[in-house]
């Protein structure tokens, strides 16, 4: 009766591995086998994450300074410290909640991109409420502010996007990268690379590194919206280094499964700025394919 | 229309196919349930106080209030199948069985008037106090004696006794603390769909809870329930393959490709005589339109064109630098002098048009670099806690620029 069950929930001997879309049951398993949870606490945190990946030999986005408690931002002093350009970061912050630009600086005072002024103190005020845990969820009392030197893309990627950082998002299975696409801003979308708020998800071949597909919420566009660039058969680039990225991120952290964001600087190329623990499902979506097939060729066998 | 579904379902994966079978069957079960527990119900708008004296849920359905504790498990079994199978979210897992409680307790009617009156006051009064910048603790004080205030209300105007006890005022502030959050995350309309899905739920597990097969189960035994429920959800908690819900999030993949396979036979078989144009649906479209211009590529370059031979070979020339020229200081500290306006040319592939170049990088001195710091005014630096911190004075490695340098056209 159990065997019974068992084949008609799908969890039978071939019953497991058939099929080509992983769905949300499927992953969060994935998650609970491969993802342990020291590992998935360490990438939630983004200075712990960057330490972890660091000590692998990964190239990460730069810091400035790490800022743990009262006691540090008390002694820091913006004008004296902080560079021309940085972004400030909550290290336990989600989905982009509580990070602050500045693109430029006019003696004390630095500029947001949309032009707004941010004087020392604002910048002090900002770092303080990251430190008190304002943008960390529910649960963190406490926070670390992470300020990094603030990164300037590609050209090559920045000519197709009117403003905003484009990010590749990268899923791997231990050492082989899966499925990837590029989150590339829109106007609509206020410069965040954020699908929901209906930024372009681009759909990446993973051999050649070119866009094969690319989707506004779920309608399939083929030029940018602002720019008009021609997005399919546009090539990545750096595509080799990105994968290598990939591949040694989830490793490095301790995570199975794991989705890596990967930005392209002007300088310094490919360079990881966060692991996902829990990556969304929705790049099949964008890709037109299925996770679970890419994963089943990897010889997995989901139990 | 119904063909049309028919073809589809032919050719669906089995995939599609199981999935959809399983969350039909849920669903089916569930209907059925709830349909006995409506059927079961004997009034709808009583009100708690004309049962002199008898709890509620004991005079409507005859469920026992010592038994309202069977709710819970069986409220946890139907929120694991609605999500894993069905993908319905709903505020958190307990959330949905709270409010049932409260629903049981206070009437199938007056339940939801209750709780959507008092969470609809906690809704508009929750922006003003938030603006107070009060804690999480103070902001639920609030709420709750808010809510109080508006059940004590609701008694006096329809001059009844509800018998809410503590329990139903503490889900309903909760259920207005949870709905400020997801709105805070993700936006009003995903908010308000979680929200529906979390009542809905509620009244789900309410009816089933008082259907005949529920009530046969605890009056059998108190103890059957739990323990059925419990290995349910063991059970079928396993399940891995994709939700209902899914099917659709993901039918666009499987659409596609159907559409490209048809098109394909579709070109594989010829028109027939005398017909140029095909406008058939669903078909690549093979009207005349004129073609648009082909972008003209760059083509790619197999190997690099040979260079034509250069001239003679010429002794390079001795000038001596005057002692204060830059090349001769640097070297005298042994450094390699910076290159500036030069490309760094370090392998063949680079020399080819369109190759990405190394502009060169200054190695400035590392030890002479502001090192990042924790504590601006002299703590510990980064190099303290990250150890990869290159600490040799080099950075490791060796003062010399190991490329060509091109100054004319003649160099290369």
């Amino acid at each position: 009766m159990f065997g019974l069950l068992n084949r008609w929930l799908g969890l039978g001997e071939g019953g497991l591995i058939e099929g080509e879309i992983l769905g949300i049951n499927m992953r969060n398993a994935l998650i609970q086998k491969y993802n342990p949870r020291h590992a998935i606490e360490r990438a939630r945190d983004k200075v712990a994450a960057k330490r972890a990946l660091e000590a692998a030999g990964i190239a990460c986005t730069g810091t400035v300074a790490v800022l743990e408690d009262h006691q540090q931002v008390a002694d820091f002093k913006p004008s004296r410290d902080m560079p021309d350009a940085w972004a400030i970061k909550p290290a336990r912050g989600s989905q982009g909640d509580g990070i602050l630009l500045a693109v430029r600086r006019e003696g004390n005072t630095w500029y947001k991109g949309s032009g707004a002024a941010l004087p020392e103190d604002m910048v002090m005020h900002h770092i303080q409420k990251v430190v008190d845990g304002g943008f960390s969820g529910d649960s963190a009392a406490e926070d670390a502010a992470l300020i990094e030197p603030l990164i300037i893309a590609d050209p090559a990627l920045s000519r197709i996007v009117p403003e905003g950082l484009p990010d590749l998002r990268v899923i791997s299975l231990h050492y082989t990268p899966l499925m990837a696409m590029v989150r590339l801003p829109t106007i609509e979308s206020d410069g965040k690379a954020n699908l929901h708020q209906r930024a372009i998800g681009a759909g990446i071949d993973m051999e050649t590194g070119r866009i094969t597909r690319a989707v506004v919420k779920g309608t399939p566009i083929t030029h940018h919206p602002d720019t008009g660039v021609n997005l399919i058969g546009f090539e990545i680039p750096g595509w080799k280094r990105v994968l290598e990225l990939a591949s040694r991120c989830g490793p490095a952290v301790g995570l199975g499964y794991c989705g890596a964001d990967i930005v392209l600087d002007v300088n310094d190329g490919p360079l990881v700025i966060e692991v996902n623990a829990h990556p969304g499902i929705e790049i099949q979506n964008i890709c037109q394919a299925g996770l679970k097939s890419r994963i089943a060729a990897t010889g997995e066998d989901f139990r | 229309m119904i063909g049309r579904v028919g073809q589809i379902w032919a050719n669906a994966t089995p995939q599609v196919r199981r999935p959809f079978y399983i969350g039909l069957a849920v669903a089916a079960v569930l209907a059925v349930l709830v349909g006995l527990g409506v059927a079961n119900t004997e009034t709808f708008l009583a009100l708690p106080s004309s049962f002199e004296g008898v709890a509620s849920s004991q005079a409507i359905w005859g469920l026992k209030p010592s038994n309202l504790l069977m709710v819970l498990p069986l409220g946890s079994f139907l929120v694991v199948l609605a999500r894993s199978f069905i993908g319905l979210k709903a505020f958190g897992l307990f959330t949905p069985m709270l409010i049932a409680v409260a629903f049981l307790q206070i009437g199938p009617v007056m339940g939801p008037v209750v709780l959507c009156s008092s969470v609809l006051v906690g809704m508009i009064v929750t922006p003003p106090l938030l603006k107070l910048r009060m804690t999480r603790v103070g902001f639920l004080g609030v709420l709750i004696s808010l809510i109080v205030l508006v059940l004590a209300g609701l008694q006096q105007m329809l001059d009844t006794q509800l018998q809410v006890d503590a329990f139903p005022v503490i889900v309903c502030a909760l259920c207005v603390e949870r709905w400020w959050k997801q709105w805070g995350k993700d936006g009003a309309k995903p908010a308000a769909k979680m929200a529906f899905n979390t009542f809905a739920l509620a009244l789900m597990i309410e009816f089933v809870m008082v259907s005949d097969f529920a009530l046969a189960l605890i009056d059998w035994s108190p103890l059957l329930m739990p323990a059925v429920t419990g290995v349910a959800i063991a059970i079928l908690g396993r399940y891995r393959g994709l939700r209902l819900s899914e099917i659709g999030r993901f039918a666009p993949i499987w659409l596609e490709r159907r559409r490209r396979a048809k098109a394909a036979a579709a070109e594989a078989e010829a028109l027939p005589d005398g017909v140029e144009e095909d406008r058939r649906e669903g078909l690549p479209d093979t009207r005349r339109v004129p073609e648009p211009e082909r972008v003209p590529q760059p083509e790619p370059i197999l190997e690099p064109p040979r260079l034509p031979r250069r001239a003679a070979y010429r002794k390079p020339q001795f000038r001596p630098l005057h002692r204060s020229h830059g090349m001769v200081l640097a070297a005298l500290a042994g450094r390699a002098p910076p290159l500036d306006g030069m490309w760094v040319i370090g392998s063949r592939d680079e020399l080819r048009p369109g190759a990405r170049r190394r502009v060169p990088q200054i190695d400035p001195d590392r030890g002479a670099l502001p090192r990042p710091r924790l504590v601006a005014s002299g703590g510990r630096t980064v190099a303290e806690w990250a150890e990869e911190w290159p600490d040799d004075e080099l950075g490791g490695r060796p003062p010399i620029h190991n490329a060509w340098v091109i100054r004319r056209v003649e160099d290369v």
